[in-house]
């Protein structure tokens, strides 16, 4: 079966005062469908730059990313941005939720951009919202509910429009074990069958990377299996 | 939810913010209304219908200069002219003031009626009138205004006025009230009777002609002007309108200065909003950073701004300028300023340019931040928030 993500021979390179860093130095990799990727290593190694790239929010100096057969990197900017509304799901460390919209309305904002009615938009909310077990908190705005919660309706977000690709920056960075433990199942759960997601995870928790169906590691830019 | 909905839940997120910025912009555009108001009050006299009848015949030398009175059955034969009357402005005023606030004119009581035929006054007070030399008619409201009711003077008064124009006092006495005029502040006594005190003067300070069609405003005033050339007292006859027009050109150096401060509270009005929505925006650039990362377009992004920033402006606009009609629509603005202005009307035009501020404020105040947000890397954003 073809991967989801194909790269090949990818680099990045940033001007950090003066000094050029290479963040990632001719990275090649597979991504299966289905797969739970954890990406992890020490801070600057290039991991989150790996995540940016493959989500199409980044653009590498050189070399192949294909995602779903698209060839992300040579997308306009109007393009790349439709593109990430059908096919890229978010996940970040620090929620990133619109404080004065409820979980509700947090989950229909990709909808939004998409031509579909009032009665459809609902139940997608609600489906997402019932997948992350927070069916009970639709009306409820982030401040209050926690933290865990809040990261469940992040994820709720990233899968309501059924994208392919779930990228998540540290998602449990900000929680403790308990609720990292709940938001980890439930990333497990979107990429095991019957769902099928692929899930792609920057992490520094081992414990959290063991959640995954894989783990590479990238230290100065290189891969480490 | 909807776009809209968004987009007014983001703008009602810091509501005090808000308020104040909504406040500040009213504010101004009400400022700038009202001095639209007072500078269209001073570049435009009022004026009625019948003021493209009327014609005012003066020294062609200068205004201060007298004409003799020889000159009336010259004038009344021009073809056209229906009547004329003398017209001095007296520049009355009481013993104890500096200056009567009211204008007192010395005209023919007889022909008051043809010129001036919106005036209405009571049948009986006008006989007064014409029969007794002393007697003077007065605006309604000038009779009510506080300065009369100070000195407690009514129809039936008598009261001194001296000239400080004329080297003469006058005794009138207050024999009626007349209103309809578009400025019932003015006091008419006989012009015989200023001659008399003047000891046969023979003068009058100008012409007050009413003619019997506006067509014939052309052909009068050069007939007019004709009749007296060459002599020592040549003419210069143009309409009412045009007459009270050249009072306007004495206001040249009022326009600049409320054209000056009209900028001013603009330019301010911008910097005040712009800041808002640089404050606003600014608290918001993580979450402008992810919209843009779950796949909304800079188009959609420099909208969203736009139109927080539009309806910012547009709400200002709606409580300065509406507030200002309201205003000076609804209260008695010539009494409010002391008779100084006597229509103080907010025309449509008015709003419209307000309306249309307010819409190019809501776009210049959101340039700035929305070009940031459009030229924003998402990257960088999350390592801002990250």
């Amino acid at each position: 079966m073809t991967p989801i993500v194909t790269i090949r021979d990818l680099t990045k390179v940033y001007e950090r005062g003066g000094v050029t860093v290479a963040a990632l130095d001719h990275v090649s990799l597979d991504i299966e469908h289905g797969e739970f990727l954890a990406l992890m290593g020490p801070s600057g190694s290039g991991k989150s730059t790996l995540l940016h790239v493959i989500a199409g929010i980044d653009r590498p100096d050189s070399g192949v990313c294909n995602v779903g057969g698209v060839p992300v990197p040579e997308l306009s900017e109007s393009e790349l941005a439709d593109w990430r509304n059908q096919n890229v799901g978010f996940v970040f460390q620090s929620f990133n939720l619109i404080p004065v919209l409820s979980a509700f309305e947090n989950v229909e904002l990709p909808l939004l951009l998409m031509n579909l009615n009032k009665a459809k938009r609902k139940q997608l909310v609600d489906t997402a919202l019932e997948l992350v077990g927070l069916a009970d908190r639709a009306h409820h705005l982030p401040k209050q509910m926690s933290g865990g919660q809040d990261q469940r309706v992040a994820i709720a977000r990233a899968i309501v429009t059924d994208p392919k690709l779930i990228v998540a920056d540290e998602p449990t960075g900000n929680l403790d074990s308990h609720s990292a433990d709940e938001v980890l199942q439930i990333l497990a759960t979107l990429s095991s069958k019957p769902i099928g997601k692929t899930v792609i995870m920057v992490t520094h928790d081992p414990r959290a990377a063991g959640f995954g169906t894989r783990t590479l590691y990238l230290e100065k830019g290189r891969l480490k299996e | 939810m909807s776009i809209g909905g968004f987009i007014i839940k983001n703008a009602l997120r810091n509501k005090r913010r808000l308020l104040l910025s909504v406040l500040s912009a009213a504010a101004s555009l009400f400022l700038l209304v009202t001095l639209m108001v007072v500078l269209r009050e001073l570049t435009k006299p009022p004026s009625d219908g019948d003021s493209s009848l009327r014609v005012c015949v003066r020294n062609k030398v200068s205004l201060a200069s007298t004409l003799p009175q020889r000159q009336r059955s010259e004038i009344e034969k021009v073809p056209g002219v229906v009547v004329c009357s003398p017209f001095v402005w007296f520049g009355g005023k009481f013993k104890e003031d500096e200056q009567l606030i009211f204008g007192t004119i010395a005209c023919d009581p007889e022909k008051l009626p043809t010129l001036l035929q919106e005036m209405k006054i009571d049948p009986a007070e006008y006989e007064a009138f014409v029969k007794d030399r002393t007697a003077c008619i007065v605006g309604i409201d000038a009779l009510q205004s506080d300065k009369f009711k100070e000195l407690g003077l009514n129809v039936g008064s008598r009261f001194t006025v001296m000239s400080g124009i004329y080297p003469c006092s006058l005794e009138l006495k207050i024999v009626g009230t007349y209103k309809g005029t578009i400025d019932d502040r003015n006091i008419f006594f006989h012009h015989k009777y200023l001659d008399e005190a003047m000891g046969d003067w023979g003068l009058t300070g100008m012409w007050w002609i009413r003619i019997d069609s506006a067509a014939s405003m052309g052909p009068v005033n050069t007939t007019i002007e004709a009749a007296f050339a060459n002599s020592a007292h040549e003419v210069r006859a143009e309409s009412e309108r045009a007459f009270q027009m050249s009072f306007v050109s004495m206001w040249g150096g009022i326009k600049y200065l409320i054209g000056g401060i009209s900028g001013a509270v603009l330019f301010t009005l911008v910097l005040v909003t712009a800041s808002t929505m640089s404050m606003a925006i600014r608290e918001r650039f993580r979450e402008l950073g992810i919209l843009k990362a779950i796949g909304y377009q800079r188009r959609e992004l420099f909208a969203f701004i736009l139109a927080e920033s539009f309806g910012l402006s547009l709400l200002g606009a709606m409580l300065g300028a509406g507030g200002a009609w309201l205003l000076y629509t609804f209260a008695d603005m010539k009494k409010a300023t002391s008779g100084f202005f006597v229509s103080f009307e907010v025309t449509t035009q008015m709003l419209g340019i307000a309306a249309l501020i307010a819409c190019l404020l809501g776009v210049i105040a959101s340039l700035a931040p929305a070009i940031a947000v459009s030229r924003m890397s998402v990257v960088k954003a999350l390592k801002t928030l990250d």
